[in-house]
């Protein structure tokens, strides 16, 4: 288990990476715009409905990308907790746990 | 270094002591073990409504001007913005979808049995409190569709007598639902739910942690002694891997399925077609539409407004009308659940056509 914990903490590390870096890589901050407005209230339209998602195809597939590292992310730690499930398991049932208590 | 730093915590908190509980506690092994994670889901989807509900209210501006262009603000200009509404939204679908299936599998495993009434009754009002959640979320965007909704929502209890046309006054902070609503709602919504559930979850937490995990009927019955592990470590990594899955669903909807804006609601405009509510609510506003005008000399919308009241009490007295849930009539009410579901569906899916 000692080996398994460096490996685990790395998974963590990039996984917080690539959410970092997809959070500022698909949806650029907000640019500065000019201070003077020239558009005047009648020309100015209105959409009917805003769709939350992205059009862009860029950012489309950036954020395809992110969830499949998601999951892979999801499967890998799922593996190690397994792992750690086992162990503790078995400490239970050599009764580590009453033995610690006592 | 770690190790230092945890001596250090433990030193000042004590959280051995919290460790030890937590080791000493157990957790039964059954048939039926699948239905304990439905509760800790739930923290869960909480957890990640109060994080993105923080995020959100740092944009959202709750006034008639502003509402509608700042949630379309954080949609469009704000970065990542557009996934922490659909996080918002999606996780308290979740919730409250969780917040069923665990009352539900609580009835059919008949785990409200004695002394365990008062954590079915907490229970209760926590669901209560998730749908008032999201009755006063809907309306926050101020579009078309969520403030027809809400009109529709708030005039219900103007059915119930003697104190209805109250409620509805109350509820809408006037006679109509206007600027004024929307505040009391984002109030309501970040403020005083919030308080109302955090202490009510408290009552609950405390109260399965003092009566420990309910053995389900039909394993109580069994000769042999049902196996059983630690909650820490053993039970909280299993958990681990249920938050884990849910993470990256939730995620995936969120990202796949983002929720959308429509223009503004115009006070003055009539009500669009095909207003729906929240699909929680769904079932309630069938019930209420196939009741006809008049039955003998009551309003169909008091009599069905009077039965659904009516029904919400028994369902709060549940453990106390099945103190004998060997017997046959134990065995009706479960069957009720089951019936309850399915016409719930069957509404919900009616509802839609």
């Amino acid at each position: 288990m000692i080996r398994t914990k460096p490996c685990f903490l790395l998974v963590v590390f990039c996984f917080l990476f690539l959410i970092l870096w997809l959070g500022t890589s698909i949806c650029p901050a907000e640019q500065p715009v000019d201070q003077v407005q020239t558009v005047t209230p009648e020309e100015k339209e209105e959409p009917e409905k805003i769709i939350g998602a992205p059009q862009d195809i860029k950012q489309r597939t950036g954020i395809l990308v992110f969830v499949i590292w998601m999951w892979i992310s999801v499967f890998v730690l799922i593996y190690f907790l397994r792992l750690k499930i086992k162990e503790a398991d078995r400490l239970y049932r050599f009764r580590f746990y009453s033995v610690k208590k006592n | 270094m770690i190790n230092g730093f945890q001596s250090w915590l433990d030193e000042r908190f004590g959280l051995s002591g919290i460790t030890g509980f937590l080791t000493k506690k157990t957790v039964p092994l059954h048939r039926h073990t699948i239905w304990y994670y439905t509760g800790s889901a739930i923290l869960l989807f909480f957890a990640i409504q109060v994080v993105t509900g923080f995020m959100l209210v740092l944009y959202y501006k709750p006034t008639l001007e502003m509402a509608n262009e700042s949630v379309a603000r954080i949609m469009t200009d704000i970065p990542l913005g557009w996934i922490i509404r659909s996080v918002h939204s999606w996780s308290a679908s979740f919730m409250i979808a969780f917040v069923f299936v665990h009352l539900l599998s609580i009835w059919i495993t008949k785990s409200y049995r004695r002394p365990r009434e008062l954590t079915w009754m907490s229970g209760v009002f926590l669901l209560l409190i998730s749908l008032f959640f999201g009755f006063t979320g809907y309306l926050l965007p101020w579009d078309d569709l969520s403030f027809s909704a809400t009109k529709v929502g708030t005039d219900i209890p103007r059915a119930i007598p003697v104190v209805g046309a109250w409620v509805t006054k109350l509820l809408r902070g006037g006679e109509d639902v206007t600027g004024d609503t929307l505040t009391r709602f984002f109030g309501i919504h970040v403020c005083m739910l919030p308080v109302f559930l955090i202490v009510l979850l408290a009552v609950h937490i405390y109260l399965v942690q003092k009566q420990g995990m309910s053995l389900p009927l039909e394993e109580e019955g069994r000769q042999e002694k049902v196996e059983e592990i630690p909650f820490w470590p053993n039970f909280v990594f299993r958990e681990m891997i249920v938050w884990l899955l849910l993470v990256g669903i939730l995620f995936t909807v969120a990202v796949f399925f983002p929720p959308s804006l429509e223009k503004a609601a115009d006070v003055m405009a009539p009500a669009p077609e095909g207003i729906k509510p929240e699909w929680y609510f769904l079932f309630l506003f069938q019930t209420l539409k196939i009741f006809p005008a008049h039955v003998l000399f009551v309003s169909g919308e008091t009599l069905a407004v009077l039965l659904i009241i009516f029904a919400a009490i028994l369902f709060f007295f549940l453990p106390l009308l099945d103190n004998k849930p060997t017997r046959t009539k134990g065995k009706v009410i479960t069957v009720l659940a089951y019936v309850l579901v399915l016409y719930a569906l069957i509404m919900s899916v009616w509802s839609l056509l």
